[in-house]
């Protein structure tokens, strides 16, 4: 972690050629990562491709299942369009995304957005809240934890978040389940089932478990960052000097130190939404939940082609921008140039 | 119960018959309860006062699912398909609860006298959900839809026998179809679940059938819903509703049981039982006659020498391996299919672990200190277990298994019909059904790439026949040829194992495999 560069404004001014809007240098950051990223999406999508080619079977013999024959095999193969070249199976799947055609699932021949799409909404739903819950938890208890260093509760706060991290997510999750939901007690649903059609944020209670399991599995990581970072910032040389001055210790902690622990607690903030989506493959498969991450399972499974590019470019798109997002940040609260 | 309690009021009698009654009433009631043991009684109560209830909605939480989902009834695919599909539709036969075929739509279901042509009539009065009548021209569309050239449905190789251009209505419930060939074993292959009637025009996005429950809504991977028929021509059910949910974990599917979230759920594994009724939840543990065989190819060394096959089939000790994967559940198996089939051949010797007798087998055939790759996948409850048990037993002939797992889709993908030494699963199927489908030189299915002319023969003459006892003696012929050299090992007929709410009534077993008694929900209500 770099260390944050002091911040002079109260004591030196600088000169007004060092004084220029921080704008420009954004702007010139996103059009670069955006353009990038573009290359990067596409990468993804060949290398994705490519693997699905190399799995042995087709959706033809998902679909047909143990009963197949060759010749309905063949002749499935055939209208599903997995009888070309992949070459001109990938061409004609990214020719489509330009028109707005996303193909047809060759699991089931539904759209493959109006599939997805309802499960995109939950799966975002259940990211937004875990993430929101877990950076408002991780912070708050990191600010806390640092202004109370070393004394018992830290240790004890410190010790059991480390124990936590180093659960796996579906452990954490099951044992979620029996304790309130399936064994001791039956408070809480023990599956997060949402009928099609319904809304997660119309059915909160059957998301406590699953934001639950994501929030005590990205909080620890969260916590230590920010402990560590206020630590830092309230052990630097200008906080000192900002006390000697006889500021109050608000003051100090709000004007001073927490600007320089904010960049990296931006990183880990991006990094625990960029672990969120990825990670809630796993939530989903514990709580049955209706998300991209148990369609991305099912479509690999059933080598349903359009379902899993989809899938894996809008994941990818949420990588890059989740990327560009968290620098912009980091870049803004870095006071290495002024504002004023 | 003693109707003298009832009677016994203090007034009118005296005080000395008054303690004589009750006291008599108070043995008798203990006689009662102390015999039977105090929950039983308490359950012949409950069970007295339990009546069906009209109404409610049952949740099923069932594995065996995915996106390839459907409700076409002549085109299922996957496990959970068959929960669906048994709510929209009827067949003309079905199984009942003994997996014995019985007459269900068709009110006569008759060959002649050699085989070679079939009558069909339906009962009057049935009607679709639609509104429709059920007539003999919705058999014919169902019957030429499924084998239609230009897209065969699931069933068709099996209808090869039906000459269903020559198909001729007779009356309005009544048809006649010829057969290319002697087709003796119609009415054993039609309770299969590729054959439910659906009405002339049918359209599998808005499904109709005859069944106990009608359509409401789909969506693949995820949930479908069915509605009560009030005209069900069986009796209409005592449930408004059933919403069956796709579940790919049987971890969260008896999660979902415990918590109260489902009623319902199906293809549990035998180390569960014990947790879901200590968790207050009910266990069908169905001896079914589902099938999870091994397989040899019969073709294909070292299981081309009948020796080794023999050989391989004495060195698995099956109660050991039914007790290590099944807890003890299931029904011992002696290398034959079709068990419930009347034509089973229940006098054929049951075989046991015989490692003695398998080891001077695998020398005669120079087979000594064999090493043989063996393909499992997770495509039933404790198929993989059963593998690696079948690895540790070998061992003690001096036969060294390697196992390789796949996936159930690589499993069967390009390479299914092709492995050496294999597994695989189906549903109960009686026996001709089943020889067609597995046996011959043209099945479908295959695994052993058995093809004995003798057998096949044997086959075609069961075809012709149509006298029962005269099949009975021809495939007891047969399975004397299965029994010596055929290329399955059935150690035994998996249990079915499924769980309900306490709250869920009238649920059944059965016994083909297929769980609830072929999810038979019609006679179900809930508390």
């Amino acid at each position: 972690m770099a260390t944050p560069e002091v911040a002079r404004d109260d004591l030196v001014r600088l000169p007004a050629s060092r004084t220029r809007s921080p704008w420009r240098e954004i702007r010139a950051l996103v059009a670069r990562r955006v353009a990038l990223g573009v290359v990067t999406l596409f990468l993804v999508t060949v290398v994705v491709f490519a693997a699905t080619q190399v799995l042995p079977g087709n959706a033809a013999y998902a679909v047909l299942g143990h009963s197949a024959t060759p010749q309905a095999i063949s002749a499935l193969e055939k209208e599903m369009g997995l009888d070309r070249s992949a070459v001109s199976q990938y061409w004609s799947w990214f020719s489509g995304l330009f028109q707005g055609d996303l193909g047809k699932s060759l699991a089931n021949g539904e759209p493959v957005g109006s599939l997805i799409g309802p499960r995109l909404e939950n799966s975002a739903f259940l990211v937004a809240v875990s993430g929101a819950i877990g950076t408002a938890i991780g912070v708050l208890l990191g600010l806390w934890a640092a202004l109370r260093r070393d004394k018992p509760i830290d240790h004890v706060l410190s010790v059991t978040l480390l124990a936590l991290t180093s659960l796996p997510e579906f452990v954490v999750g099951i044992v979620l389940v029996l304790v309130f939901a399936s064994v001791l007690f039956h408070v809480l649903p023990a599956v997060a089932v949402l009928s099609p059609g319904q809304a997660p944020w119309d059915a909160p209670k059957l998301l406590i478990l699953p934001t639950a399991t994501l929030v005590i599995v990205t909080v620890p990581y969260l916590f230590r960052m920010v402990r560590a970072a206020t630590i830092e910032a309230l052990e630097s040389e200008y906080v000192e000097m900002a006390r000697l001055n006889g500021l109050s210790p608000l003051r100090v902690l709000v004007r001073h130190a927490l600007p320089n622990a904010i960049a990296p607690t931006i990183q880990v903030i991006g990094l625990n939404f960029l672990y969120l989506a990825g990670g809630i493959v796993v939530v989903e498969f514990v709580f049955n939940y209706p998300g991209i991450g148990q369609g991305l399972v099912n479509a690999v499974s059933d080598r349903d082609i359009p379902i899993i590019q989809f899938t894996v470019l809008v994941l990818a798109a949420f990588y890059v921008f989740m990327n560009i997002v968290t620098d912009v940040i980091a870049l803004l609260a870095t006071p290495r140039r002024l504002f004023r | 119960m003693e109707t003298h309690l009832e009677d016994a009021t203090p007034d009118g009698i005296d005080r000395q018959q008054f303690l004589k009654r009750a006291s008599a009433g108070v043995l008798g009631a203990a006689a009662l309860t102390g015999g039977l043991g105090a929950d039983r009684a308490f359950a012949a109560l409950t069970k007295a006062a339990a009546q069906p209830k009209r109404g409610g909605t049952l949740r099923c939480g069932f594995a065996g699912g995915s996106d390839t989902d459907t409700v076409d009834g002549d085109n299922v695919v996957n496990n959970m398909d068959f929960a669906r599909v048994y709510q929209l539709y009827d067949g003309l036969v079905a199984y009942d609860e003994n997996a014995r075929v019985r007459l269900q739509l068709a009110e006569e279901l008759t060959p002649n006298k050699n085989a070679t042509s079939w009558t069909i009539r339906v009962k009057p009065g049935i009607t679709f959900h639609n509104g429709k009548d059920l007539t003999a021209d919705d058999v014919l569309f169902t019957l030429r839809r499924i084998v239609d050239p230009k897209k065969p449905l699931i069933g068709a190789p099996t209808l090869a026998f039906l000459d269903l251009k020559n198909a001729k209505k007779l009356d309005k419930r009544t048809c006649r179809i010829p057969c290319h060939a002697p087709f003796g074993s119609f009415v054993d292959t039609l309770p299969n679940y590729t054959y439910f009637i659906v009405p002339v025009g049918f359209n599998p996005k808005r499904p109709v059938g005859t069944g106990p429950f009608k359509f409401q809504s789909f969506t693949p991977g995820r949930q479908s819903t069915f509605v009560r028929n009030g005209d069900y021509w069986d009796g209409p059910p005592y449930l408004d509703k059933i919403v069956m949910t796709d579940f790919a974990d049987e971890e969260s599917q008896i999660n979902a049981l415990l918590a109260g979230q489902v009623d319902v759920i199906n293809f549990l594994s035998a180390p569960s039982i014990a947790s879901i009724k200590g968790g207050g939840a009910n266990v069908n543990i169905a001896a079914g006659a589902s099938l999870l065989q091994f397989t040899m190819r019969v073709d294909a060394k070292p299981f081309n020498d009948v020796r080794v096959r023999q050989a391989m089939r004495l060195i698995i000790d099956r109660e050991e391996m039914r007790r290590i994967v099944f807890l003890g559940h299931g029904i011992l198996g002696n290398d034959l299919f079709a068990y419930w089939d009347p034509v089973y051949d229940h006098s054929l010797p049951q075989r046991h672990q015989d490692i003695a007798k398998a080891k001077s087998l695998l020398k005669a055939a120079g087979q000594e200190n064999l090493t043989i790759e063996f393909v499992t996948a997770p495509m039933g409850q404790g198929a993989v277990q059963m593998a690696q048990v079948l690895a540790q037993q070998a061992k003690k002939a001096g036969v060294n298994i390697k196992l390789r797992q796949l996936t159930v889709t690589n499993f069967f993908g390009p390479n299914y019909l092709k492995w050496v030494f294999s597994q695989d699963t189906w549903q109960y199927f009686p026996y001709f059904p089943m020889v067609a489908f597995s046996s011959l030189a043209k099945s479908p299915a295959n695994e052993t790439h058995f093809a004995d002319p003798t057998y096949a023969k044997l086959y075609k003459q069961g075809l012709a026949t149509v006298d029962a006892a005269k099949r009975k003696a021809i495939a007891h012929e047969m399975q004397r040829i299965d029994y010596e050299k055929g290329g399955y090992i059935i150690p035994f007929f998996p249990p079915t194992i499924d769980a309900y709410s306490k709250k869920v009534h009238g649920l059944r077993e059965g016994k083909t495999g297929v769980p609830f008694n072929q999810h038979n929900y019609k006679k179900v209500w809930i508390d």
